[in-house]
């Protein structure tokens, strides 16, 4: 049972922790996550997420790494790429195969281990600050038993030349193994950062991951955040993202999900400043009996800003999807302008996808539309595809790839974005 | 070229297509003219096989072949081509990538080599210059965001591209202004080669001063009623349906 593991982890890592803050902040978190447990379906925002084939489980948290995990990553698209790169290896940083081209000394990309020693003021700052562990069990349990992850930070008015690549791959070759990686980025007033967030797997036992990742945006600040889900086997993955965004701040976040067992994804946006741009782009391709779960939650809480969510399915097989998408337009917030959809194309009669866009609106001057489609492809393109003499299975590729596309293009990396429209054109 | 005998047709169980007897031959311009309702764009979406409409009777060959017993692809890649009353929007699927995709699955069903990227640009060209064709429509996706005289351009574009036999213009004037219209006339007219042949559907004799007919047909309750030459047109430009309407009704009281 995963618990009895989590608890024998945390009474080792006690042991051998130094006295201080950040040891009874995570004393804190741990008996948060004591007291509310795993989610369980009975848990409104877990109704469709059943964690029980992750909690009846044993999984270890430490593992030796196999010569299987360079070859992953050199086979990667995201190894292709000029980019800083840090590489972690269930939860561990990989320092063989991490890699920092930036060349600004002020700029810092690193791990949260080298941070909390390098950069302790900016950490304390800024670090458990945005993910709420209050009420939200896998953050805190994030927070009591985080491995290791990336710190970025970059100091005002500074571009980070390159992305980040923020590789993490779970190598369960041995055993089914845990990891729960933690990242922090923080961006100063108008800086701005790229970063790739991406997940692999390999072997042939199950793996579990369970990463929070904090971003702050600080006043007209810009931070480009793709994530790339492809872990292959029997893998689960929670994953929770906040972003805490100043004034004049431009987010664009974009999700891929292209593989996994059991996928939920929590993406938080706060918008604390005025004239805030939030983009947040989804787009999730299952097949077999791969479950994912996008819940997003937007906070307009102040006046005059944008934001803009479309996340799009296509699924497979015996495949299942939930979208949950909450905008929360607070008293504040006038003049909010925000866009959500959700389109699904089910391509099996045993695909599922249960959809949920929710506005809750306080303010009385706000433009929101929100909506849902669940369906096949539709028929008139189709015909006009055919009647020029493309046959069906190619023209439903075609427009497969199209709908698909419209997502992945919202990434600003042509050459990333080229080699992903490969994989997904190959999965579909 | 295109033998239609005694075509029957219905949608949704309502009876369309009442028995309509049509011969083109290669070269030949047709018109099919006729009061909303009469089953005009029914005509052209059975040819071109769309789904929704059941065939309950008759048969349609298409150089000797049974052009009802194809898929739309099948009909396309024999030569029939269907110009859209309402082209589709497609979001994603530039007009190069389509047009490349269309020409090639053509020529593997005939037995013939792909065409390579650069030959295919240079096809590409020398058509849109016949055409003239705004380059800038090529690179943006399939119809979308334009006009509607954009959308019917694009479609002669593709006739070009696709050179068919047979070519249906299913109301290709609805919605065009003039200088629209001469364009698209224009077009076709350069596509006339002795060879190919086009059934013309329309509401409007408009178009058929651009594009002149050999003959043209009244389409009046799912039947060709009266069959004649441009001047036919002409003569219902002026004294409008009614009188065939009443002919008709003349006719089955006799």
């Amino acid at each position: 049972m995963l618990l009895e593991t989590i608890k024998k982890d945390f009474i080792q890592y006690k042991a051998q922790a130094e006295q201080g803050e950040f040891l009874t902040l995570r004393e804190q978190a741990f008996a948060e996550f004591e007291k509310l447990g795993f989610p369980t379906t009975k848990h409104e925002e877990w109704k469709y997420t059943n964690l029980k084939s992750i909690t009846d489980k044993t999984f270890q948290s430490t593992c030796e790494i196999k010569s299987l995990v360079n070859e992953l990553f050199n086979a990667s698209i995201e190894s292709k790429l000029t980019a800083n790169f840090l590489v972690f290896v269930n939860g561990s940083l990989v320092h063989e195969l991490s890699k920092i081209i930036e060349q600004d000394n002020n700029i810092v990309i690193s791990s949260i281990a080298a941070a909390r020693k390098n950069n302790q003021t900016i950490f304390n700052q800024h670090f458990g600050k945005y993910a709420k562990v209050e009420g939200e069990a896998m953050n805190a349990l994030n927070t009591a038993l985080l491995s290791d992850g990336a710190f970025i930070f970059v100091p005002k008015g500074k571009t980070v030349a390159h992305p980040v690549v923020i590789f993490n791959i779970s190598d369960a070759s041995d055993l089914n193994v845990l990891a729960q990686p933690r990242n922090l980025i923080v961006a100063e007033e108008s800086s701005s950062v790229t970063l790739v967030e991406t997940y692999y797997a390999v072997g042939s036992n199950a793996s579990f991951t369970n990463v929070v990742t904090e971003t702050y945006a600080g006043k007209n600040a810009h931070v480009e955040h793709y994530k790339i889900q492809q872990q292959g086997g029997e893998s689960y993955q929670n994953n929770f993202t906040q972003i805490f965004q100043e004034a004049d701040t431009n987010i664009n976040h974009v999700t891929l999900t292209l593989d996994g067992t059991m996928v939920r994804n929590n993406l938080h946006f706060y918008m604390n400043g005025e004239n805030c741009n939030s983009l947040l782009y989804g787009l999730y391709v299952t097949d077999e009996k791969d479950f994912v779960d996008n819940h997003t939650r937007v906070d307009h809480a102040k006046p005059n800003c944008f934001s803009d969510e479309k996340y799009k399915g296509i699924l497979k097989d015996q495949s299942t999807a939930v979208f949950n998408g909450k905008i929360m337009v607070h008293l504040d917030a006038q003049k909010t302008n925000a866009y959500q959809r959700n389109q699904n194309i089910l391509l099996s009669d045993d695909a599922t996808v249960n959809t949920k866009p929710q506005l809750e609106i306080f303010a009385d001057d706000v433009k929101c539309t929100h909506g849902a489609t669940i369906g096949e492809l539709d028929e008139e393109p189709m015909f006009y595809l055919r009647s020029r003499g493309i046959p069906e299975n190619v023209a439903r590729k075609l427009l497969l790839n199209a709908f698909a596309d419209d997502i992945a293009e919202k990434i600003k990396i042509p050459e990333l974005v080229a080699l992903l429209e490969q994989q997904i054109d190959q999965k579909l | 070229m295109l033998e239609i005998k005694d075509l029957k047709a219905e949608i949704e169980g309502k009876k369309i297509l009442n028995g309509i007897n049509l011969v083109v031959k290669p070269g030949e311009v047709h018109a099919i003219m006729g009061p909303n309702g009469a089953g005009k764009s029914t005509l052209s979406s059975v040819l071109a096989g769309r789904a929704d409409y059941v065939v309950t009777g008759g048969e349609v060959s298409f150089n000797g072949k049974d052009l009802l017993d194809m898929s739309p692809e099948d009909r396309a890649r024999e030569g029939v081509f269907l110009a859209f009353q309402y082209p589709v929007e497609i979001p994603g699927v530039s007009t190069t990538n389509f047009l490349k995709t269309a020409i090639n699955e053509k020529r593997k069903y005939l037995g013939q080599e792909p065409m390579e990227a650069t030959a295919f640009l240079k096809f590409m060209r020398e058509k849109m210059e016949l055409m003239e064709m705004d380059k800038a429509l090529t690179s943006r996706s399939l119809n979308e965001g334009f006009s509607g005289g954009e959308k019917k351009r694009n479609e002669v574009f593709q006739m070009a591209m696709l050179e068919p036999k047979l070519t249906i213009m299913d109301e290709t004037d609805s919605g065009l202004d003039i200088d629209a219209l001469r364009l698209v006339s224009a077009g076709v007219n350069k596509l006339k080669d002795g060879e190919r042949s086009f059934v013309v559907i329309t509401h409007y004799q408009r178009l058929l001063d651009y594009i002149v007919p050999d003959f043209v047909h009244v389409l009046y309750k799912g039947r060709i009623v009266k069959s004649g030459d441009a001047s036919l047109a002409k003569e219902l430009e002026v004294k409008g349906y009614d009188w065939i309407k009443t002919e008709v009704e003349q006719e089955a009281n006799a």
